[in-house]
């Protein structure tokens, strides 16, 4: 899609004399730095720039106004509609055509009321801020009025094709101004209200929009009202003939009536029968679409479109959707603003002319950081208005586009600390590249509290990005052992699944326990469970540990038992040994025989076998000794139960 | 539009590199004034200086983070000949809040090139630990840590002769276990005969070696920097080339008889994208988090921005330059402008942004 190149200024000078280079940080945001390549060929040594300023880092981040608190809403609810959409075409029970248009609008009055809580917000503040939300004002005010008539052209569904009470109602829609006046005139003083100025002005306005019975009523509150020329007047405009699609006149027949009609009328002004009154004549040069009349009244217009409805109900009551576009420019050319034209003209002609991809094309500009462009775009996407573009446009993926806007969306949404789930959303219906592009943003949102990490980790779980999930946990266990936290690091390691990691932290615990023998973290330990059998050294670890329960709480049969087991099962860390032999030999020396005669042997084949350990050398004769003893103690007492 | 933070960087020297560690909360700086510092990020989004090191005896070309799996762990390369990796330790005190005092140790110095090493990388972590460093004697040198919980120990385990003046190399970042290791390696040489100037190799599980899959052969001007997009899924690999100008290549592979039997990846190699904006000799190029925008700088002093549309097709959106003129009329600005060193405490824990100034068209750029 096109966009000018727009040149952004470091204001900086040292920038400016040695060059700039950037580096992007991982979401959504640069830094440049002032940067001067050096040839490594060339001699080492300070810079003709070292000392001379202070160098800076500028870290750069796109303003993002829905980022505002005031859009926070817009932001949320949009999110709501867009998944609702979602939902709808997922459902293949749904009628999808009327079920869009309810979405449509849905969208719409999101759009009014964010607009509403910037107006009320702007009359608390001053200056600068006021300035802001006036931008933003228009900014919305633009979205809404484009929205609407894509919704009319696109999304609708219009009998016959006939077009203008919808045009009529959406030019009604957002130039209220007259309707106003009108209820404001005819629910006060009814006395003299041709003496208000701006009697006039509202019953061109109310006629231009097609509100004949306002302008019937109107007039009647006019003094002369019971004049000739007021009471011919009512009765032609009562007589004016409105087309109806489900009035069972066909527009033929409906062609000819009208013909008659203004044939009647202009056969009435050329008989001068309204020179009395020029405001009224100039009503019925109107109706009848007398081109110097409308010449004359088009100031009346504040835009284009406004001319445009008033006109085609005046002169082509009948018109056909996709007739709209010649008209259009017609208008344009006789407001003589075609070489005016503003973005929001450009938007809404383009959208009259059926150009789909041009509106797709301007609407990326109206600096709300695609909100407005990737919510209308996935609309029309669903309501099938894309794909027939990509016959007439070569190269285009109506697929493609869409998917790239909710790419864009969701993934500067991932880049704020409270949207990211938001911006997930977004990513989760990107057919092709949205997995991998949370895959890859995810797990870089920062953990900065254990709620939020528990939240990435669910959303990663969810998508069943496991290797995402665990190396986040990695990571955190990685921090926990960092800040000495081992039972931390130690669960996380778990949730990890990362066996290296886990014996690297086992050995620490062992490690911790040769040198004070304390145990920490042994609520965690008396829940490993099945955990366990993540790596050997956890295994070790917590077979250990209940030894050292059981032994504590003085089960010394169980714990004697226990410890036999560990030394046969050799996955007994070098370093261990020494400490497992210590504390065998109060069980050796216990009053009640412990170990059997076949324990004793095994104690003994590993005392053999490690017997050259260095801790071990002042202790090995008591070890020797004990265990000798309490071999002959054991098989005294097996002999007699012989 | 865009707003920015000014961060009073504080080395003496020119600034080389800057990187930002896996989330964006930190940020390491190399100088030629010899010294890397790290900055952190405050909740506010304040940055403020943490360490500030003498990392070697020239002037600091790169600075690179590890992933977080394997701690804090940066590594930098010098014109000193010297590569080193340093750790940050958290020490028992503890400080202020939940962080201790905090120290980056070097933990290895790697002193296998005989010139300047030019450019270190860390591999992709789904591999262990593992860095490449390149150097302008033209040798790629594959370091590991076989054991990451202990980051002293490094072992040399593939030089590999690239025969010119290397400057620059890049990882592929695959993240599936099923792709071969691939680097893109760039040589600064200045001799068009000499030919490609750009080399890919991949790591043979079979032979246990490195191989050159392709040189580059249409781009044989000096190349200074050279990177793989972050792979959003695509079926093609996507290499950015600082050279004379900005190319942008896909590299496809193909699976053909010859293939399957050598067990090499081979590779189709189509240029998508010749920027010459730059009108001038490109430095550096760097990828967004998903591949979708390249920044680029050169010599004409900018930086400039390039963005995939939905149809793959590459287009420019936006360019930074520097100017000090506009400093004076902008009064925010001016105050941020001095140094909040060491003085004085910041009297705002919170970070301050300004709007740029642009010379522009009326319309806004399509950052995204």
């Amino acid at each position: 899609m096109e966009g000018d190149l727009k040149t952004f200024i470091i204001p900086n000078d040292l920038c400016r004399r040695t060059g700039l280079a950037a580096s992007w940080t991982p979401i959504n945001q640069m830094s440049v730095f002032a940067y001067e390549k050096r040839n490594v060929r060339q001699k080492d040594g300070p810079s003709n720039f070292a000392s001379s300023q202070p160098s800076s880092v500028f870290l750069l981040r796109q303003h993002v106004l829905l980022f505002q608190p005031i859009l926070r809403k817009l932001v949320n609810e949009s999110n709501g509609a867009f998944l609702n959409l979602q939902g709808v075409i997922s459902d293949k029970t749904l009628d999808h055509k009327s079920e869009l248009l309810k979405l449509s609008r849905q969208y719409r009055s999101i759009v009014r009321a964010c607009l509403e809580d910037l107006q009320d917000d702007i009359t608390k503040v001053e200056g600068e801020d006021k300035e802001t939300l006036q931008d933003y004002i228009t900014i919305f005010y633009s979205i809404e009025c484009i929205w609407h008539l894509c919704e009319i052209l696109f999304v609708d569904t219009i009998p016959g094709n006939i077009v203008l009470p919808l045009l009529l109602d959406w030019v009604r829609f957002h130039f209220p101004k007259h309707e106003r006046n009108a209820a404001n005139m005819l629910s006060g003083d009814l006395i003299g209200l041709e003496a208000n100025p701006e009697f006039w002005p509202t019953v061109i306005g109310s006629l231009l929009q097609g509100r004949v019975k306002v302008v019937r009523a109107l007039l009647k509150q006019h003094s002369a009202s019971d004049s000739h020329v007021f009471r011919l007047v009512d009765q032609i405009l009562k007589a004016m003939p409105v087309y109806n699609v489900f009035s069972g006149t066909s527009v033929s027949e409906f062609n000819i009536q009208w013909r008659h009609w203004t044939v009647d009328v202009q056969s009435k002004i050329d008989a001068k029968m309204f020179v009395t009154s020029p405001n009224l004549n100039l009503i019925m040069r109107l109706v009848v679409g007398e081109e110097t009349a409308w010449t004359e009244i088009q100031s009346h217009c504040e835009t284009w479109y406004e001319l445009l409805a008033a006109w085609l109900f005046y002169t082509e009551p009948t018109v056909k959707i996709f007739e709209v576009g010649q008209f259009a420019k017609h208008c344009i050319t006789k407001m003589r603003m075609r070489n005016n034209m503003k973005h929001l003209d450009r938007v809404l002609l383009a959208a009259m002319e059926f150009d789909v991809l041009q509106v797709i094309k301007e609407i990326q500009h109206m600096s709300e950081n695609g909100w407005f462009v990737t919510h209308l775009t996935d609309l029309l996407y669903h309501a099938g208005k894309l794909s027939n573009l990509e016959k007439e446009v070569e190269t285009f993926s109506a697929e493609k586009l869409h998917e790239s806007f909710l790419l864009d969306y969701g993934s500067l949404l991932m880049g704020h600390k409270s949207l990211w789930q938001v911006g997930l959303s977004y990513l989760d219906f990107c057919p092709t590249e949205g997995l991998k592009a949370i895959e890859l943003i995810l797990p870089r949102i920062p953990l900065e509290t254990e709620a939020k990490t528990q939240k990435i980790l669910r959303e990663a779980k969810n998508r069943e990005l496991v290797h995402v999930a665990q190396s986040i946990c990695k990571v955190q266990g990685m921090k926990s052992l960092k800040r000495g936290r081992l039972g931390n690091a130690l669960t996380w390691a778990l949730k990890s699944q990362d066996g290296p990691f886990t014996s690297f932290l086992a050995d620490k615990f062992l490690h911790e326990y040769t040198k004070d023998g304390k145990l920490a973290s042994t609520d965690l330990l008396d829940n490993l469970g099945s955990c366990m059998l993540a790596s050997d050294r956890l295994i070790f670890l917590g077979k250990y540990y209940e030894f050292h329960k059981l032994y504590q709480s003085g089960e010394y049969k169980e714990a004697a038992n226990l410890l036999v087991s560990l030394l046969a099962s050799k996955i007994i860390p070098n370093y261990f040994w020494y400490v497992l032999f210590i504390e065998a030999i109060p069980l050796l020396e216990s009053e009640e025989i412990v170990f059997s005669s076949n324990d004793t042997y095994t104690i003994i084949h590993c005392l053999e076998e490690k017997e050259d350990l260095p801790e071990l050398k002042d202790k090995i004769e008591i070890l020797r000794l004990a265990a000798a003893r309490n071999l002959s103690r054991a098989l005294t007492y097996e002999a007699q139960l012989v | 539009m865009f707003e920015a933070q000014e961060i009073n960087a504080e080395h003496k020297d020119l600034i080389h590199d800057v990187a930002y560690d896996y989330y964006g909360d930190r940020m390491a700086t190399c100088s030629s004034d010899q010294y890397v510092k790290v900055w952190d990020h405050n909740k506010d989004g304040k940055w403020t200086e943490t360490s500030s090191f003498k990392a070697h005896s020239g002037s600091v070309w790169k600075v690179t983070w590890a992933h977080p799996e394997f701690g804090q762990v940066l590594a930098t390369c010098s014109f000193d000949r010297t590569a080193a990796v340093w750790e940050e330790i958290v020490g028992d005190t503890p400080g202020p809040g939940e962080r201790g005092t905090r120290h980056w140790v070097r933990r290895t110095n790697l002193v296998d090139s005989r010139t300047s090493v030019t450019d270190i990388k860390f591999g992709p972590k789904i591999q262990g630990l593992q860095l490449a460093t390149c150097s302008a004697e033209g040798i790629i040198r594959i370091y590991e840590a076989p054991d990451v919980m202990n980051l002293s120990q490094w072992t040399l385990q593939h030089e590999v002769q690239c025969k010119l003046a290397c400057s620059c190399l890049s990882w592929n970042p695959s993240l599936s276990k099923m792709q071969p290791q691939m680097l893109a390696v760039g040589s600064d040489d200045a001799n068009p005969a000499n030919g490609g100037k750009v080399f890919i190799y991949e790591y043979s599980e079979n032979t246990r070696r490195w191989t050159k899959l392709e040189t580059i052969s249409s781009i044989t001007e000096p190349v200074n920097d050279i990177s793989f997009a972050p792979n959003l899924g695509r079926s093609f690999h996507l290499l950015a080339v600082a050279t004379k100008d900005v190319r942008i290549l896909h590299l496809t592979p193909v699976e053909d008889v010859q293939s399957i039997q050598s067990g090499l990846t081979k590779l189709e190699v189509e240029s998508v994208a010749q920027f010459e904006d730059h009108n001038s000799t490109v430095w550096r190029v760097c990828w967004n988090i998903t591949g979708t925008i390249l920044a680029t700088s050169g010599d004409d002093g900018c930086v400039r921005m390039f963005k995939m549309n939905y149809i793959k097709s590459w287009k420019p959106v936006a360019v930074l330059k520097g100017d000090g003129s506009h400093v004076t009329s902008e009064p925010q600005k001016t105050a941020q402008a001095i140094p909040s060193g060491l003085q004085m405490p910041p009297l705002s824990q919170t970070a301050r942004y300004f709007k740029l100034g642009s010379i522009s068209q009326p319309r806004d750029v399509p950052w995204h």
